[in-house]
């Protein structure tokens, strides 16, 4: 078959193989490629991108101070070196992936002419996400450890941002503090949670069955809430920034969640697994966390991912508490008389934004799952 | 074929398990000596399965009294209430083969033989991991030891079962129907590992259908019937003139094909 012939038989195959595709196919290509026209004929020439590039600051860091800018963007630097050794641990460095990395260096450095105030900076942080993907492929020492480098990280990247006082994060920097910090503190929790669910100890069992049962009947906003409310009547001598507050009430809303997903895990793992670790004599702490454990894992993964997706795509919410998420940063420059007329670009912009950032997130996770799965068969 | 002689090692006395209300084990007596291959046979739901499971704690018993080298087993009773010194004891000398093998499917061949050596007796990595590479020569996998059990076979996956059980020097090995769920032609090569080990003195407690394999390799072969021993003897007594009515029924029907 000629390369054209089997371009033929694919569109045969795949859009007109019975009447009723065919039909389907002439009404849904001219209405998308329609769609299309018409959202590219309105970004490349009536849309004034202008107000998006001058809000970036906004957008990105919200009340952050100019003059501290800089320590933002080393923080950018040490999550996309971790998104790098993330990204190490289940994908290769192809000739895709080199042909997208040239092109965005490419797109940095043509930048330089028009922003050079943010085009280095930015050319930086993907340099770091770029390296630590390389050496996270050489060094297995360090993607296998991905877990205690992502806690230091997150550690690292709440102090270096403390002096600035946590009232001042916002834009894009809180949604993803809250998601990072969130994710990481979910897991051991759910783990806890889980494991507490599943005790010989009525008491525990029960504190943890009651906890998980409570968290995932009331809506997020609830509990973002009252534990916004909680803490300065529980502690009023020690006053806790919102932000902090915002970020323990998504970390035990989620924690729930999790422990659900990990469970389902623990007990996907058969039960002759526990009976050879027992056999063998190993400890039931050792048994929880060298047997069972790292398989309950592997069948909790997705969860998880979509357990993080959601605080990411959720993190809009701490709006209740007063707090400026990238979300709220891109309503309230819209606030602003001067853009009134812009508020389909800054739309188009969040929108773009959160499906770039998911799909990152998504597309991993199923590469993880693929990577999990290979070579292991009960 | 070595004369069943020698010290005790399991000493079984009045035994009872229950199921809730249903009685698996009854007034069980069993004594097996140091070096023995005693080979249990019955029927499926017999409870020659749920007897070796006691003997190191999977199981738990009701009533009786179970020792293992010198250790008493501890009821369900006295486990419901924290008491486990005996059973971690007893475990430390016992091995376990089980018939879907449970290898530990995210650790290659070596970790999954390493482990027990490593976190139960603390042994160092170097340690450990040459005595798994001698263990793997034995049963002919010493150059799987770096996959995963997901690419080995059936037989390869129980002869590595066997080694990682090994691996922690037991004095005691149990093995519940280790070629059942095997494909017809890999019983054998399991079966050539434990008639080895069987040469070499192990003491073994063997659930089993392989009528053959337990008239060469037994010393001794028990009949179980509904949670009862009601036949015990060589196998030459046993399979060539039982005396129960209900064994001769049980071996007229696994012998014939």
């Amino acid at each position: 078959m000629s390369p054209m012939q089997k371009k033929i038989r694919w569109l045969h195959v795949n859009l007109f193989a019975k009447p009723a595709d065919a039909l389907l196919t002439l009404v849904v290509v001219p209405l998308l490629l329609w769609a299309v026209w018409a959202f590219l004929s309105w970004a490349l020439t009536a849309a004034d991108w202008s107000v998006v590039f001058n809000s970036l600051k906004v957008l990105m860091t919200g009340t952050f101070p100019s003059s501290k800018l800089w320590l933002v963007w080393i923080v950018a630097g040490m999550i996309a070196a971790l998104a790098g050794l993330a990204t190490s641990a289940s994908i290769p460095f192809g000739r895709t992936a080199a042909v997208i990395a040239v092109l965005c260096y490419l797109v940095l450095v043509l930048a330089i002419f028009g922003a050079a105030h943010i085009a280095p900076q930015a050319l930086l942080v993907l340099a770091a996400f770029h390296a630590a993907w390389l050496i996270g492929l050489r060094v297995p020492v360090l993607r296998e450890n991905l877990a205690p480098i992502a806690f230091g990280t997150l550690i690292a990247v709440l102090v270096i941002l403390s002096p600035v006082g946590p009232s001042n994060w916002g834009g894009l920097l809180l949604s993803i503090l809250i998601t990072l910090t969130a994710a990481l503190l979910t897991i051991p929790l759910g783990i806890l949670l889980a494991f507490g669910r599943q005790s010989k100890i009525a008491s525990l069992r029960a504190l943890c069955t009651g906890y998980i049962e409570v968290m995932r009947s009331v809506p997020l906003i609830l509990v973002v809430f009252c534990i916004w409310v909680a803490f300065p009547l529980v502690l009023p001598k020690f006053p806790i920034p919102d932000v902090v507050r915002g970020l323990i009430g998504f970390t035990l809303f989620y924690s729930a969640y999790a422990a659900e997903f990990i469970r389902s895990g623990l007990q996907s793992v058969a039960k002759g697994q526990t009976e050879a670790a027992e056999s063998l004599g190993l400890s039931d702490f050792d048994l929880k966390r060298i047997v069972i454990l790292p398989q309950a894992l592997r069948v909790a993964v997705p969860g998880l991912v979509g357990n993080i997706l959601d605080i990411f795509n959720y993190a809009p919410l701490v709006f209740i508490i007063g707090l400026t998420d990238f979300l709220r940063a891109g309503q309230m420059i819209l606030a602003n008389p001067e853009n009134s007329a812009r508020t389909y670009e800054i739309y188009v912009f969040m929108f773009l934004t959160y499906f770039v950032v998911g799909s990152i997130i998504t597309f991993q996770a199923r590469r993880l799952e693929q990577k999990l799965n290979k070579g292991v068969r009960k | 074929m070595k004369a069943a002689q020698g010290e005790p090692i399991v000493q079984i006395n009045q035994l009872n398990k229950f199921y809730g209300n249903f009685h698996v084990l009854k007034e069980v007596d069993l004594t097996v000596t140091r070096g023995e291959v005693l080979v249990i046979v019955g029927a499926s739901g017999s409870g020659k399965s749920t007897l070796i499971r006691c003997v190191n704690g999977l199981e738990e018993y009701q009533s009786g009294t179970l020792e293992v080298d010198g250790f008493l087993m501890p009821r369900a009773e006295e486990r419901e209430f924290g008491e486990v010194k005996g059973l971690r004891e007893i475990r430390r000398g016992v091995g376990m083969v089980f018939q879907q093998f449970n290898l530990f499917p995210h650790m290659t061949v070596l970790q999954n033989i390493t482990l027990g050596p490593m976190r139960v007796r603390r042994k160092s990595r170097a340690e450990a991991e040459e005595n798994a590479m001698r263990l793997l020569d034995r049963v002919g996998l010493r150059d799987q030891a770096l996959k995963y059990p997901g690419a080995l076979s059936g037989g390869q996956q129980q002869r590595v079962a066997i080694a990682r059980s090994l691996a922690m020097e037991p004095h005691l090995m149990l093995f519940d129907e280790p070629t059942s769920a095997l494909d017809p032609e890999m019983v054998g090569e399991v079966l050539d590992v434990m008639r080895e080990l069987a040469r070499e003195g192990m003491t073994m407690m063997i659930v089993t259908h392989e009528m053959g394999f337990a008239r060469e390799v037994g010393d001794r072969v028990i009949y179980v019937d509904q949670g009862r021993i009601t036949e015990s003897g060589t196998p030459a007594e046993f399979f060539d003139n039982p005396k129960n009515e209900r064994t001769r029924t049980f071996l007229s029907r696994v012998l014939k094909h």
